[in-house]
């Protein structure tokens, strides 16, 4: 009954380069670590907040501290709030010109492409460095045509009304734990303003950066995109690895009105000593559409399900998310759909990837409200394993509640198969390259969704992340 | 009273078929609650309930504490898991159960003919409790149809666990049909064990019943076991059919199945929770798990959980759901031929569930359950 045991070989995970690029760490302001009302009021004061924002931060942390952190999903148990930093600033203010942002800050972010990425026709960058926006610029003609882009504290100044009207309206403190410490520490991120019709054709970028150790990252973006407006958002994150457990619980609101498209795309490289509980949300109006492209590399525990609430009439939902999981990270991953209207549709198209221990999982959520008729879904998972060292899962519900539907659900889990890789090799093409190749292959229906300068990024991850796997 | 009808009836809410990873709290499907369900007394079931045949040499008794078992199945002993709709309701039939019977097939015996097991509530004999206990040595073969039926106006309890021991090359059958009335409750457990190359089919056949909660475990743990679950149901009115299954493989080739089809009328419920779980070391397994509900009404909710777990990356994993009303192309061609919609929509549903019901041994039951199902059809 021996059977001979495939043989694999393993090599360390290479360097990951520019990524885990660190500063020496210099700040104007520092929180205590850990929580009580006095840090939070002491955020809200240097912030030189208005005082319902103050007051929200207070009754977002006395639900954060009556909440229990939930009792499925990956192990939070080494996550020691206490221990983290949440509000760290740089010690520079506001740049609008990126020759003005301190040297070392600038070169961590030209190393990973934001300037050049906004030399390359980006409308507008915002980069966020530990918890602050160190730099924000958008194109002139878009500020003519009233498109605002710019950071949150800029905003609850200058648009006060309408952050009062939409911030945390989508995601409530009261979700979840992690939406309550959010709303309690919240500092930078970035604030978007589409006017009805404007169509916004080249997209706008965020880049989010957390340099110092053990702190916390909690930026909140939001995004408006009026009637009949179009908008796309690209957001990066990363961070360099220290030894003390990071947390990033950030918010994403977006509010996608009548008629309106929003393409969301994100590429997360967070460095593996980083706790990634992002809550993502949006809310689409009737005829409008919401575009989700999300790529998770990073992080040693990722909770982040993007949601769609489908609330008016034919309202759309597409969902492209890859999931990588390497050695000691726990990826926990995938999306929810809500269909509260009818002629309401969403698709789902997930892809993880698992090697050297690591666990990637998707979970899912598809619901169909009891008034949603003539509602169409379909979700494909596709899970990939690349040795039987690591973990894949699939946790899927379909919670239906009305019969004029049409739902499709499929999944598949496996790994690459020999006839595939025999049939490469047999076209003269070696081993490596031929597992290499299906990986790509793989991917690549998510990878044709990101814009270029980011596909390339996802491609070398991916490079960076199998060099250690395949052989 | 006893101690373990005391614990039954201590808590007021039950918790049945967790899944065994958990998710959203919000979705409410992690598990399901039932309220109120006590018992005041435990009672006899006084009823004949095998049939009469020439077993030949497999040994069919009733279920009695006179019966050692254990000495046939030590084997499989130090494996005992949690299974089961919860422990408090598989705990109760294996302290006090009231009937079920223990089937012993020696090496090489193949029995053609089915053994046949029937169980009619009524109001003298509203409870039956059943441990089931089926040891099939190596190499042989062996089918059970298991019926549950009531008449019309007893308040019926049935919970029962039914255990299998698939020894190397054997084939296990079981079919279990559920038909009672609406006023009636219905639980069931199941864990099964093949051995090597050894084979355990269940059949479902889910129709009855106010509430009807079940529970399959199959444990792949020899190189090249196999399990299969076919199961249908059909749910009206304000039943609730609740479906767990979880295939654990654990050998070398193992495989599984699972194949559920249904259809929710009026404000019937649906849970359907199928959990593929490939541990490490199951080289080469494969797993299929697919579900397909048919939706007949606005007022019904159906729910789906396709697990799949995975540890192992030598291995085939799928799953497929689908939900929605009938085929519209079907029921064009139907009607262009002449019937009209309610004949059309009741011939695609009855042939969905035709190649299941084929699969029972047994004419006559066969034609009771393809009639009731016409007949609830009908009443649409």
């Amino acid at each position: 009954m021996e059977e001979k045991v495939r043989k694999k070989t393993y090599i360390d995970d290479l360097d990951r380069g520019i990524y885990d690029v660190k500063n020496d760490f210099n700040y104007s302001f520092k929180a205590d670590s850990g929580l009580t009302p006095e840090i939070v009021m002491e955020i809200s004061k240097e912030k030189n907040e208005p005082q319902w924002m103050t007051d929200f931060r207070l009754k977002s942390l006395e639900i954060y501290n009556n909440l229990a952190a939930p009792p499925w999903g990956p192990d939070l148990t080494d996550l020691h709030m206490e221990n983290i930093v949440t509000y760290v600033k740089p010690n520079t203010e506001m740049k609008g010109k990126w020759e003005d942002v301190p040297e070392e800050i600038k070169k961590t972010f030209d190393l990973l492409g934001i300037p050049k990425a906004e030399r390359t026709s980006l409308a507008g960058v915002g980069a966020q460095y530990d918890s602050e926006v160190v730099y924000h610029s958008i194109k002139e003609d878009l500020v003519k045509m009233g498109v605002v882009y710019t950071d949150m504290e800029t905003a609850i100044r200058d648009y006060e009304a309408i952050v009062k009207e939409y911030f945390m309206t989508c995601v409530p403190p009261s979700d979840h734990k992690f939406a309550a410490l959010h709303g309690a520490v919240w500092s930078g991120g970035s604030f978007v303003y589409v006017p009805e019709g404007v169509q916004v054709d080249i997209p706008l970028q965020s880049y989010f950066r957390l340099n110092a150790p053990g702190a916390g990252q909690f930026e909140h973006t939001l995004i408006i995109v009026e009637k009949g407006a179009k908008l796309h958002f690209i957001e990066g994150c990363s961070a360099p690895k220290y030894n003390v457990n990071n947390l990033h619980a950030g918010c994403v609101e977006l509010f996608v009105k009548e008629g309106a498209r929003l393409r969301y795309s994100t590429i997360e490289n967070w460095s593996k000593n980083m706790y990634n509980l992002n809550t993502k949300r949006a809310i689409v109006e009737r005829d409008g559409l919401i575009e989700w492209v999300s790529g998770s590399f990073g992080s040693k525990v990722s909770m982040l399900y993007p949601m769609s609430i489908l609330k008016g009439e034919r309202a759309r939902a597409e969902f492209t998310g890859v999931t990588f999981a390497g050695k000691g990270q726990h990826l926990d991953t995938g999306c929810k759909i809500v269909h509260a209207a009818p002629y309401t549709t969403s698709n789902v198209n997930s892809k993880s990837i698992s090697k050297d221990g690591g666990v990637a999982l998707y979970r899912g959520a598809l619901r169909v409200a009891p008034n949603a008729h003539h509602v169409k879904a379909t979700v494909a998972c596709e899970s990939l394993m690349l040795d039987n060292i690591s973990r894949s899962d699939t946790i899927p519900v379909i919670d239906l509640m009305n019969d004029e539907v049409d739902i499709g659900h499929e999944a598949k889990i496996g790994r690459i198969s020999d006839e595939a890789i025999f049939y490469l090799m047999s076209r003269g093409i070696s081993e490596k390259e031929a597992k290499a190749m299906i990986v790509r292959g793989f991917v690549e229906p998510i990878a044709k969704e990101l814009p270029l300068e980011y596909a390339v990024e996802m491609n070398n991850l991916i490079k960076i992340e199998l060099e250690g796997a395949i052989g | 009273m006893n101690n373990t009808l005391t614990k039954f009836n201590e808590k007021d809410s039950k918790t049945l078929n967790t899944l065994p990873v958990i998710t959203w709290r919000w979705l409410k499907v992690n598990e399901l609650n039932l309220k109120d369900i006590k018992l005041s007394d435990l009672q006899d079931y006084t009823k004949p309930y095998i049939n009469e045949m020439d077993f030949k040499d497999v040994i069919v008794k009733n279920m009695n504490s006179k019966l050692k078992p254990n000495e046939n199945i030590k084997y499989f002993f130090n494996k005992e898991e949690s299974y089961g709709v919860s422990e408090e309701f598989t705990a109760l039939v294996e302290k006090h159960y009231n009937s079920g019977i223990y089937v012993h097939a020696p090496k090489n015996v193949k029995l053609t003919e089915p053994i046949r097991i029937e169980y009619n509530m009524d109001n003298e004999n509203p409870m039956v409790m059943d441990l089931n206990l089926i040891v099939a040595e190596e190499n042989s073969e062996i089918t059970l149809v298991i019926d549950y039926s009531t008449d019309e106006k007893a308040e019926a309890f049935h919970n029962g666990v039914t255990k299998i021991y698939a020894k190397d090359n054997s084939v296990v059958n079981v079919i279990k049909i559920q038909r009672m009335n609406d006023k009636s409750y219905h639980f069931d457990s199941h864990i099964a064990y093949s051995g090597y190359n050894a084979k355990v089919n269940w059949l479902q056949i889910e129709l009855g019943a106010k509430n009807s909660v079940t529970n399959y475990v199959n444990n792949l743990d020899e190189e090249n076991s196999e399990a299969n679950i076919n199961s249908i149901y059909f749910a009206d009115g304000d039943r609730n059919v609740d479906l767990s299954y979880l295939m654990n493989h654990r050998g070398r080739r193992s495989i599984s199945n699972i194949e559920t089809r249904g259809a929710l009328k009026d404000k019937a419920k649906k849970v359907f929770r199928g959990t593929l779980d490939f541990k490490k070391g199951a080289v080469s397994s494969k797993g299929n798990e697919e579900e397909y509900a048919i939706l007949l009404d606005k007022t019904v909710k159906s729910d789906a959980i396709p697990l799949l777990l995975c540890r192992e990356d030598d291995v085939q994993g799928q799953h497929a759901a689908s939900a929605g009303q009938i085929d519209s192309n079907k029921l064009f061609y139907l009607m262009s031929r002449g019937l009209d919609e309610k004949e059309a929509k009741k011939l695609i549903i009855e042939a969905s569930y035709a190649p299941i019901i084929d699969k029972i041994p047994l004419e006559d039951l066969r034609n009771i359950i393809s009639e009731e199902i016409h007949r609830r059809l009908l009443n649409a």
